[in-house]
């Protein structure tokens, strides 16, 4: 549905912002008791992020508070391998397994996985808006090991694919 | 059984005791030594940790059952005891003050508040410190630093209890791994990236309180197995399978909130 490069820049560099449309027909509102956003092929091979996920604020950003009240649903964090250390080819993934003869364990820099449960925003907007989900925006944050250092980041957060995942 | 107390509940003898088994780890070079344990999980190469899958549990508890044994080789009987992140305290003081303060009350390093990185040769020192600055400190010999966030940034009770109440394997790691590494983001300085951050002493009492909540977990309504074709997988380097992790019982330790003598 819209991956890390897909997804169009938002006001300032990082910030990526992404059509997403969820209306429920009416009456349907509580159709589903839990709502996730998940993000597949998420990259952890560099420095440690954090990615805050706003839905319908097209405007948010690293200043936004992470209030409902402004679309905050949640955030994810990647503790990151803070770059390669091996020699050259060190860190580039080899897909496994080969064969069936081939037991050794994944590459340790296999893409992961992360999972915000966005529930309780969904329904405020679902509940507010006649328009319903419009949006998703998501402020990825380097969490670098000083503090002074924080940052929007257009490097690290690279994802494949982003999906809305409601559960009945 | 060895006992895992809670930082908070620790007497002044307990401390004592914890920082004698560490200070006598750091002394060692070998492979019973603190560095040793430590770059199991990061640098020097391989890299054994386990982030982003569902080994992510099982590997860390057997990584602190062997780590555990090895602190109880110096001194009989110490736990890793576990840092309640979600506490008032922790939400007010932020890092225990046991691990924060720089020397003990007998005027010593105090090995709980840093290390250092002994088994790293000089050309990674200034690799990791080109690449990450402020990873590692800036002058020799490297040790572990610290640049902690706001205390009441840290996780909270609600969001732990949400945690507890997921009912998958998959989606109570998934969850808890996040609440994890928000903690070693928000320690900052050698925590924030895995290359560095077992060398911190706080990362041991970080995953032990990881560790006692998936114990919770598993004793809770909620607490189910690992996915059955998940069990056998051994988790290198230690000479145990997921199914031997599932059980702390079995493996010799349980958790208290306060340890009165």
């Amino acid at each position: 549905m819209a991956t890390s490069k897909s997804m169009k820049s938002g006001s300032v560099e990082g910030i990526l912002h992404a059509s997403l449309h969820y209306r429920p027909k009416s009456g349907e509102q509580s159709d589903f008791v839990r709502a996730d956003l998940v993000f597949t092929g998420v990259d952890h091979s560099d420095l440690s992020y954090e990615v805050r996920v706003f839905l319908n604020n097209p405007e948010a950003g690293e200043k936004t508070p992470c209030e409902q009240a402004r679309g905050y649903a949640g955030c994810f964090t990647i503790f990151g391998h803070g770059g390669c250390f091996g020699d050259l080819g060190h860190c580039d993934i080899r897909s496994l397994p080969k064969g069936p003869h081939d037991l050794r364990p994944a590459h340790p820099l296999m893409p992961q996985t992360k999972v915000v449960e966005i529930t309780a925003a969904l329904n405020k907007i679902l509940q507010e808006s006649e328009q319903g989900l419009t949006s998703v925006t998501l402020v990825p944050i380097a969490k670098t090991p000083r503090r002074a250092d924080y940052a929007i980041t257009a490097e690290l957060f690279k994802f494949e694919d982003m999906k809305l995942r409601t559960y009945r | 059984m060895a006992t895992r107390p809670s930082i908070r509940g620790m007497t002044d003898e307990q401390v004592t005791q914890l920082r004698k088994s560490y200070a006598e780890m750091m002394a060692i070079d070998d492979d019973r030594g603190y560095s040793f344990f430590a770059g199991l999980h990061g640098l020097p190469l391989p890299i054994y940790c386990q982030h982003g899958t569902l080994l992510f549990l099982p590997w860390h508890r057997a990584y602190l059952y062997f780590f555990e044994l090895a602190i109880q080789d110096r001194v009989e009987g110490v736990g890793v005891p576990w840092w309640d992140w979600t506490s008032d305290e922790s939400h007010v003081r932020g890092i225990p003050a046991s691990y924060a303060v720089e020397r003990t009350p007998q005027d010593e390093r105090n090995p709980l508040a840093s290390a250092e990185y002994s088994n790293w040769p000089q050309d990674l020192v200034d690799l990791v410190r080109d690449r990450a600055p402020g990873l590692i400190s800036a002058d020799d010999p490297a040790r572990t630093v610290r640049d902690p966030d706001s205390p009441d940034e840290l996780p909270s009770r609600e969001a732990v209890s949400r945690t507890l109440s997921l009912m998958t394997f998959e989606d109570f790691s998934q969850s808890l791994e996040n609440l994890h590494g928000a903690v070693h983001v928000w320690v900052g300085g050698s925590m924030s990236a895995v290359p560095a951050a077992a060398y911190d002493p706080i990362f041991w009492s970080h995953h032990s309180m990881v560790d006692r909540l998936w114990y919770l977990w598993q004793i809770g309504p909620n607490g189910v197995l690992p996915p059955e074709n998940l069990l056998d997988v051994t988790l290198t380097p230690f000479p145990m399978t997921v199914r031997e992790t599932l059980s702390i019982e079995r493996l010799g330790y349980d958790y208290a909130v306060q340890s009165i003598e």
